[in-house]
């Protein structure tokens, strides 16, 4: 089976942000992780393809994508003062998407800088 | 006063960490920009020197050419002594020894730290998180900042998670202000300790809750995660998490760098493009967003209110 690899490919898991990693990987794992270091390599190869939990949940039962975001909207809509707050494992281009959401809503954001 | 790691991986010649642990948190810290690389002005490790201060000997300590083990809540004490020997200032000795340090070692410190070519002050959550809190990076800021009448140094935080720094940085530039940001009255303003959210959800302030690239169901303090429990949280998470078991609305999204693609800042807010490997069944965060808002758009338009009536 020939293996799928990246070179270069950057390592989110702590604030170092290594970009030197050479990542193997099969349709539905990262195999071999070069150069990260003990954190990185649990990290890459915690996180599967695999469809292991369900699309969505809405109060705790599986539901379709579809539906959890018009559930989302409806109670952040009502809400007068919705907090979106985390932001700190997920890409820039979503950081942005949040804050012009926080800016519909009439929100508080915030991120893990703030503890 | 900050620069990139490829400076200090060049230059610097005089590394301290501060309430840090990079050996078991940031393992590659070390190797790749401080003390184990060659840099084109430090030759060699024996060319740079590195001091750790902390509260305990961490395996960080076996690297350090100086390990200062100060008295727990005491780092405040430390840098406000320090700072008064950079200016050769008196110091209160019985003050001085309260902080686990004598005032020979501390000296000693200030000395090497005129005589570097190029200074560094790493600072981690050691020092941001305990007592005195953000008046300490502040006070760690002066230091570096005063030095600079002496030689060339810099500060720096040693972020934690991801991309930390990212969300700094993208709250900065959309909103002018890097956290704690609360947009109710249609406009950003900024105050820590009123608008930050371990202060708001201890209070009950919030009535819903998105969080996303975090999981403060297993490290907020209990009061806050019992307010995320009793109002409406919506989760985006990779997984099923400790906060996903208490929301109303759990979305599963693609894992950032693995599986999703995008930029991210490093600690010294190099941006870096994401090289994903894998391709998730799920959606990425910033799709699910997407969706989520272009949702709350198709709903009648909402005005800022004030005391119930609508803010002109």
């Amino acid at each position: 089976m020939s293996l799928n690899v990246v070179k270069n490919a950057t390592c989110t898991f702590c604030g170092c942000v290594c970009d030197d990693i050479e990542l193997h990987a099969d349709d539905e794992r990262i195999v071999e992780t070069k150069r990260a270091c003990s954190l990185g390599e649990s990290w890459f190869k915690n996180h599967t393809a695999e469809r292991l939990y369900p699309d969505a949940l809405i109060d705790g039962k599986p539901a379709t994508v579809d539906e959890a975001v018009e559930a989302a909207a409806d109670y952040l809509y009502q809400a007068n003062m919705p907090l979106v707050y985390g932001l700190s494992n997920v890409t820039c281009e979503a950081q942005r998407e949040a804050v012009s959401l926080a800016e519909t809503i009439g929100g508080v954001i915030d991120s893990h800088t703030s503890l | 006063m900050t620069c990139t790691l490829g400076e200090v991986k060049n230059r610097a010649d005089f590394i301290i960490y501060w309430g840090g642990n990079p050996a078991e948190c940031h393992p590659r810290h070390f190797t790749k920009y401080t003390i184990m690389q060659k840099g084109k002005f430090v030759p060699n490790r024996k060319a740079r020197t590195m001091v750790l201060v902390d509260i305990r000997e961490t395996p960080s300590a076996k690297a350090s050419d100086i390990f200062l083990q100060i008295t727990p809540g005491k780092d405040f004490e430390v840098i406000t002594t320090l700072r008064a020997l950079v200016k050769g200032q008196r110091v209160n000795l019985d003050l001085v020894a309260e902080t686990g340090l004598t005032i020979e070692q501390l000296q000693d410190l200030v000395d090497r730290m005129k005589k570097a070519r190029f200074g560094v002050l790493f600072f981690g959550m050691g020092l941001s998180m305990t007592r005195g809190k953000h008046m300490n990076s502040a006070a760690v800021l002066a230091l570096a900042a005063e030095m600079n009448a002496f030689t060339k140094f810099v500060a720096m935080p040693m972020r934690g998670h991801g991309n930390v720094t990212g969300a700094d940085v993208v709250l900065r530039y959309t909103t002018g202000y890097p956290f704690g940001i609360n947009m109710c009255r249609g406009y950003p303003r900024f105050n820590p300790g009123e608008f930050s959210t371990v202060d708001l959800l201890v209070r009950g302030d919030n009535d819903a809750a998105l969080i996303l690239g975090a999981d403060p169901g297993a490290t907020m303090p209990q009061p806050g995660i019992d307010h995320l429990a009793r109002i409406p949280t919506i989760v985006l998470d990779p997984k099923v998490t400790h906060t996903s078991r208490l929301s109303r609305v759990h979305i599963t999204t693609a894992a950032t760098g693995i599986s999703a693609p995008g930029t991210v800042y490093r600690m010294d807010e190099i941006p870096l493009p994401l090289r994903p490997p894998l391709k998730s069944p799920y959606p990425s965060d910033e799709e699910v967003i997407r969706r989520i808002h272009q949702a709350v758009a198709k709903r009648p338009g909402w005005r800022p209110t004030l005391n119930g009536k609508a803010m002109r």
